[in-house]
């Protein structure tokens, strides 16, 4: 197994290109179809070419038709730009797919501000609408190396799944391979600490985790919380964490409200915890334009050196 | 030319249908599709009872055709004509349509009533699923058809465009769309806002087969169902049925306020009248 530093970058498309492949190999009901975003699933169009469906800058067809192939007991996995997919052909995702309870799997590059495409291309509200449909499972990877565990497990997990991946081009390595178990339903403690719990998911993950290490020199221990799964979500940690320390913060490369923030939220309102503290961070009710994610992350008040500022003035 | 035996079996079976849709329309308090239901009620009966391999009996059967309806306001053709089948019983239907937690409902839902391919009731995404079904049967091996019945205005829909590019570009021979053409929208007549026209021509220009016919007449679509092309033809056909809105009731045909809506007592009488004497007319003829 290849070793990798926390921080490294290594291209999400790739890890699925290769996990797909040697999946499709096993499994003659794998297909994969894609609207004209397939460069990187080269090994799988080659070796199966008749599984490989391009269709075209056509989304809503390209949902319609993993329906079709579902409905006829295969596993289709989608593979778009989050914003197409999962806007252009939201109706197609929850009547034919969700509705008819379908296992299709929906895998989507570039989370948040980070494509570099500008506002049309940045993915700010997929994982609201995602997750308000019924049957949906939505997972959000920030370690490019966990793409692989989550393709494996979702092979039978039942019903339609989205997965977002943090860009899909150089993601961030945040664990050492082998060291945490991904479980759909559960989160990841990245990091623990007793003065104030920082849950994330996606790219926000290495920024919260780097915002700990920076914090911990001032003597504030962080947890971090890789909320990975945010439908269905871990509430035990969301409770853990208002119970046992001096606030939650939630950053996200999503709008703050209506992602996980909100979810976490809704877990504290339904169970009756009150945290002592919470904060938002993520992408406010603005059109964020073009720049890197890096940048566009500072601009907006959610990268790392934000985070510590914000931990550092709940805690007082 | 088509077996007249055949054709008489299949035509009685439509005036069947036809008067049970009517009852059904009366027996339900709400709107029923009604003129949607009679325009394809004669090619889902040459469907269901003559074109289709299909078995009441093994719903699952990996060789049957498939059969998805676009156009999921058509539910109740549908029901009835796969109740004709043996697939449904029309007594159940009638006293429980539209009800809570009946499984015949406005559109057909697939979890709630097995032996129905897909959930519909959202126009224009019937094509689409009926592609990926028919990618499937052909890279299995097997040489089932796959059916899709379309209204003309929900072509109108963007998806449906993109499937039947996508189906002529994989070259699927073994899927047939069907289009109940009987040029009435909702609330408009094809031409008084949008023009179809020419519409063969554009599924031409698509790269489909269009064969046209008189979706009402039986013995013309049983010509055109047995000549289908063999479902491993490198090209996917569309059976362009024109049709009449509301065909049966002279108070329905061409009529755009029969999109939907109820019967009273009265109303279903003339209406059976008229389903009744044009079938003896017809019957008189032979």
């Amino acid at each position: 197994m290849a070793s990798f530093n926390f921080g490294d970058r290594i291209s999400g498309r790739s890890v699925i290109g290769d996990t797909l492949h040697e999946m499709g190999g096993e499994h003659d009901n794998l297909f994969i179809l894609t609207a004209d975003t397939g460069l990187a699933l080269k090994t799988f169009r080659n070796d199966f070419p008749e599984r490989f469906i391009d269709v075209g800058i056509a989304e809503q067809n390209m949902v319609g038709v993993a329906a079709g192939l579902a409905l006829e007991g295969n596993i289709p996995f989608i593979m778009g730009m989050i914003p197409f997919m999962t806007m252009r052909a939201c109706e197609q995702i929850r009547t034919a797919v969700c509705y008819q309870n379908l296992p299709v799997r929906l895998i989507g590059t570039g989370g948040g501000l980070t494509s570099g495409g500008g506002s049309t291309h940045n993915a700010m509200e997929d994982i609201a609408l995602m997750k308000s449909l019924v049957n949906m499972t939505v997972i959000s990877i920030g370690d490019p190396q966990m793409i692989r565990d989550i393709l494996l497990a979702s092979w039978d997990y039942p019903g339609p799944m989205f997965i977002r991946l943090a860009q899909g081009k150089a993601d961030r390595v945040l664990y050492q391979p082998g060291s945490q178990q991904f479980t759909i339903g559960k989160s990841i403690v990245a990091r623990d600490g007793g003065d104030v719990t920082l849950f994330s998911h996606g790219e926000m993950v290495f920024h919260s985790i780097n915002a700990a290490l920076e914090l911990e020199k001032k003597g504030i221990h962080a947890r971090v919380v890789d909320m990975f799964s945010i439908k269905p979500i871990d509430q035990e940690a969301i409770v853990k964490a208002a119970e046992e320390t001096r606030g939650i913060v939630v950053v996200e490369d999503h709008l703050t409200y209506g992602g996980l923030a909100s979810s976490i939220a809704d877990v504290l309102a339904d169970q009756g915890v009150c945290p002592k503290a919470f904060k938002r961070m993520g992408i406010p009710q603005i059109y964020a334009g073009f720049g890197s994610g890096d940048a566009l992350h500072a601009k907006y008040g959610y990268d790392t050196p934000n985070i510590i500022s914000a931990v550092e003035k709940m805690l007082g | 030319m088509a077996d007249q035996n055949e054709v008489k079996r299949l035509e009685k079976l439509a005036y069947t249908m036809r008067k049970q849709l009517i009852q059904l329309c009366c027996a339900y308090p709400g709107p029923v599709h009604i003129g949607g239901d009679l325009s394809m009620t004669d090619v889902l009966i040459a469907l269901f009872h003559h074109g289709m391999k299909v078995n009441p009996l093994d719903i699952q059967d990996p060789n049957r055709d498939r059969f998805l309806l676009s156009k999921g306001h058509g539910a109740v053709c549908m029901y009835i004509a796969m109740a004709l089948r043996g697939f449904f019983d029309f007594d159940k239907i009638l006293e429980t349509y539209g009800q809570v937690d009946s499984a015949y409902g406005m559109h057909p839902c697939k979890v709630q009533l097995p032996g129905v391919e897909c959930s519909s009731g959202s126009l224009g995404q019937g094509l689409a699923m009926a592609v990926g079904m028919a990618i499937s049967a052909r890279h299995r091996g097997e040489g089932h058809r796959v059916f899709c019945m379309m209204g003309d205005g929900e072509t109108c829909e963007g998806e449906i465009w993109e499937a039947a590019q996508t189906a002529s570009s994989y070259h699927l021979g073994n899927l047939v769309g069907l289009v109940d053409r009987n040029k009435q929208f909702m609330t408009s007549y094809d031409g008084d806002f949008i023009n179809l026209e020419p519409y063969a021509d554009k599924w031409i220009a698509f790269g489909w087969r269009v064969i046209e016919v008189d979706g009402h007449d039986m013995n013309a679509l049983v010509d055109v169902i047995d000549a289908l092309p063999d479902s491993g033809d490198d090209k996917p056909t569309l059976l362009l049925c024109h049709t009449v809105k509301g065909k049966g009731v002279s108070f329905m045909e061409k009529n755009v306020g029969w999109h939907a809506g109820s019967l009273c007592e009265e109303d279903s009488k003339c209406a059976l009248n008229d389903i009744e004497s044009e079938y003896a007319r017809n019957e008189g003829v032979e």
